[in-house]
């Protein structure tokens, strides 16, 4: 489903310039759930980024179904993002300004979504993860677990095929971490493909491949 | 609106940010819009009429030049070709200190013959507020303007000593912003009656005998008329060369005389209005600018989830004008609210230092509108062109 080849990242730094990625392959397929993991400063987040196409990389390409996305117009890769691909933020990323519902709702905003349904669909998301009578809970009123809930929810809003999870449990407790965990493998079983960035050897457990990214290059583990 | 209303509260130091700058641009606008109506006031005057007063040395009085003016005088203007009407007018200092003499805000009594109607074609009447204005055959009633009714507390039906007479107010003119604001306007008579018991000389020279002089024969000066299609400035100029021993006044002259004389307020007026502008205009301007930046993270996940450039600049703009409107109207509301406070406490000594117009409310949201979107537009191009993953690292 997804595919990636020879890319490569290199950050402006005060003095010199910093590698990041040096010529990157990667792939997963549909029902995967593939896990990159590596120490902090590796480049884990960067790769991500660059796969669900929210950085252009510096050379590579990246195609989606065959399609060399990295090459879309700016328009296209943001067309592209809104139908195709789901986000999961370490730092969950709901917009405080919104409702935990409205939060859920901005991910159909952007992709044409019929109003009426997406109200029921939002609800329907919030309630199977537990967040039913906190639709109208503004961000700051929920817990960080709560909240990773929503950000879940609203990934999955457009019932997207790719899955990226970027360090999705590393602000939570294990409870919930578990259940975003379980959440993303059921994503995965039902035929979704699922990246998680992490270093958690909890999330490692279970994957149907485990990346290892080490000096810019990445190598199966 | 349910959406709408949260966001506009997550806006709110915004909305007051942008309320101070345009309550700003406001004040300082209306400041600036009753400086333009009062010298606009005084060249509709004087370009409505051919100003005619008696060649002499005395100190000027309004638009007259301290001489007198006979009947038989008025009676020869009458008669150059074009003119059409000749009202006698009698123009005192209410109080002739020298201290009074010479401002824009000296109080003056001026006399009217009532029996002819008004030759100025811009203030065929002027307009009253309460009670009515003069008529013929009234004696001892007076119409004051509408600062000289605030200052000295009166109002129609209010008493008035003129000279050591008692004179009934029967009519306040409606705010003019220019000089009728401060005059007391009362029968010729009875202004011809306020001159003698003023002026020492004038009564030494009457009861002398040794000039023949009727009442008719005091008036200060007068407005004249003219027959439509004629060249006022023609007309004007006529008089001066059949008419011995007058002075007169060319309407496009002293319509430029009188902007010369208030080129300081000009001046003051383009100053206040440039400052209004710039202090509002940055204000505002920043004020919006910093709310895009602020929310750069905002833009970051939404751009992650799919939202073009175009999305999420309408989205923007639409947000900016909301709550650009918003703080604009707020600060309307502000400046409103400050300048008629103001101008009540000032209105004690009759002031009114604020006139806020349609074209000044107006023009000020529309320019509020207008910078709050290119503000928006500016911050949303300079957002857009970070890729999702920088803004949401910025932002964070």
């Amino acid at each position: 489903m997804l595919r990636a080849e020879g890319i490569v990242k290199t950050y402006r730094g005060p003095s010199a310039p910093i590698p990041v990625l040096a010529g990157v392959d990667f792939g997963v397929g549909a029902g995967e759930f593939t896990v990159i993991a590596g120490p902090s400063g590796s480049g884990k987040s960067t790769l991500l980024n660059v796969l669900g196409l929210l950085e252009d990389a510096d050379g590579g390409t990246v195609w989606f179904r065959d399609v060399a996305v990295t090459a879309l117009s700016r328009s296209d890769k943001g067309r592209h993002r809104g139908r195709f691909v789901g986000f999961v933020f370490q730092a969950f990323l709901l917009l405080p300004s919104l409702t935990a519902l409205d939060n859920v709702l901005l991910a159909g905003r952007y992709v044409g979504a019929v109003k009426g349904e997406g109200r029921r669909r939002a609800l329907m998301l919030l309630e199977q993860f537990g967040m039913g009578e906190r639709g109208a809970h503004y961000p700051r009123e929920l817990s960080g677990g709560e909240q990773q809930r929503v950000a879940f929810c609203r990934a999955i809003f457009n019932d997207p095929p790719l899955i990226l999870a970027d360090e999705p449990t590393g602000n939570l407790d294990d409870d919930n971490g578990a259940l975003i965990l379980k959440a993303l493998r059921a994503r995965a079983q039902a035929g979704g493909a699922v990246v998680v960035v992490t270093h958690r050897t909890d999330v490692i457990a279970g994957a149907d491949a485990v990346y290892a990214l080490e000096n810019g290059r990445l190598r199966r583990s | 609106m349910v959406t709408l209303l949260p966001r506009l509260r997550g806006y709110l130091f915004t909305v007051i940010g942008i309320a101070v700058g345009v309550a700003g641009l406001v004040a300082l606008g209306a400041m600036s819009e009753r400086i333009v109506r009062f010298i606009e006031g005084g060249d509709r005057f004087v370009l409505g009429q051919i100003s005619v007063a008696g060649r002499g040395m005395g100190m000027g009085t309004g638009f007259t030049g301290g001489g007198l003016l006979p009947a038989a005088t008025l009676r020869a203007v009458a008669d150059v070709p074009g003119v059409e009407g000749v009202q006698a007018q009698v123009m005192l200092p209410l109080n002739p200190t020298t201290s009074q003499f010479m401002t824009l805000t000296q109080e003056l009594v001026m006399g009217m013959d009532l029996s002819v109607p008004s030759p100025n074609r811009h203030y065929r009447t002027l307009p009253i507020r309460s009670g009515r204005f003069l008529r013929e055959g009234d004696r001892r009633v007076a119409v004051v303007g509408a600062s000289f009714a605030a200052s000295h507390g009166i109002d129609a039906g209010s008493r008035l000593a003129l000279e050591g007479q008692d004179y009934e107010v029967v009519g306040v003119l409606e705010r003019m912003l220019t000089a009728p604001d401060r005059f007391v306007i009362v029968p010729i008579a009875d202004a011809r009656e306020q001159w003698v018991t003023k002026d020492p000389m004038l009564r030494t020279l009457l009861a002398s005998g040794g000039v023949a002089l009727t009442a008719s024969d005091l008036n200060t000066g007068a407005a004249v008329g003219w027959r439509n299609g004629e060249d006022p400035d023609a007309v004007a100029l006529r008089i001066r060369e059949r008419v011995p021993a007058v002075n007169v006044q060319i309407p496009s002259e002293l319509s430029r005389l009188l902007r010369s004389s208030t080129a300081f307020f000009a001046a003051l007026t383009i100053g206040i209005s440039a400052l209004g502008l710039t202090i509002g205009g940055l204000s505002l301007a920043n004020t919006v600018a910093a709310a895009v930046f602020e929310r750069i993270r905002d833009f970051g996940v939404k751009r992650a989830l799919g939202a073009t450039d175009l999305q999420l600049g309408r989205e923007v703009l639409g947000e900016a004008l909301g709550v650009t409107l918003s703080g604009g109207i707020a600060g309307i509301v502000v400046a409103l609210g400050l300048g008629f406070g103001i101008d009540a406490w000032a209105a004690r000594s009759g002031q009114q230092l604020f006139f806020f117009s349609a074209r000044l409310l107006t023009g000020a949201l529309a320019f509020s509108l207008l910078l709050g979107a290119a503000s928006a537009t500016y911050a949303t191009l300079r957002v857009v062109r970070l890729s999702p993953a920088e803004a949401i690292r910025r932002g964070g």
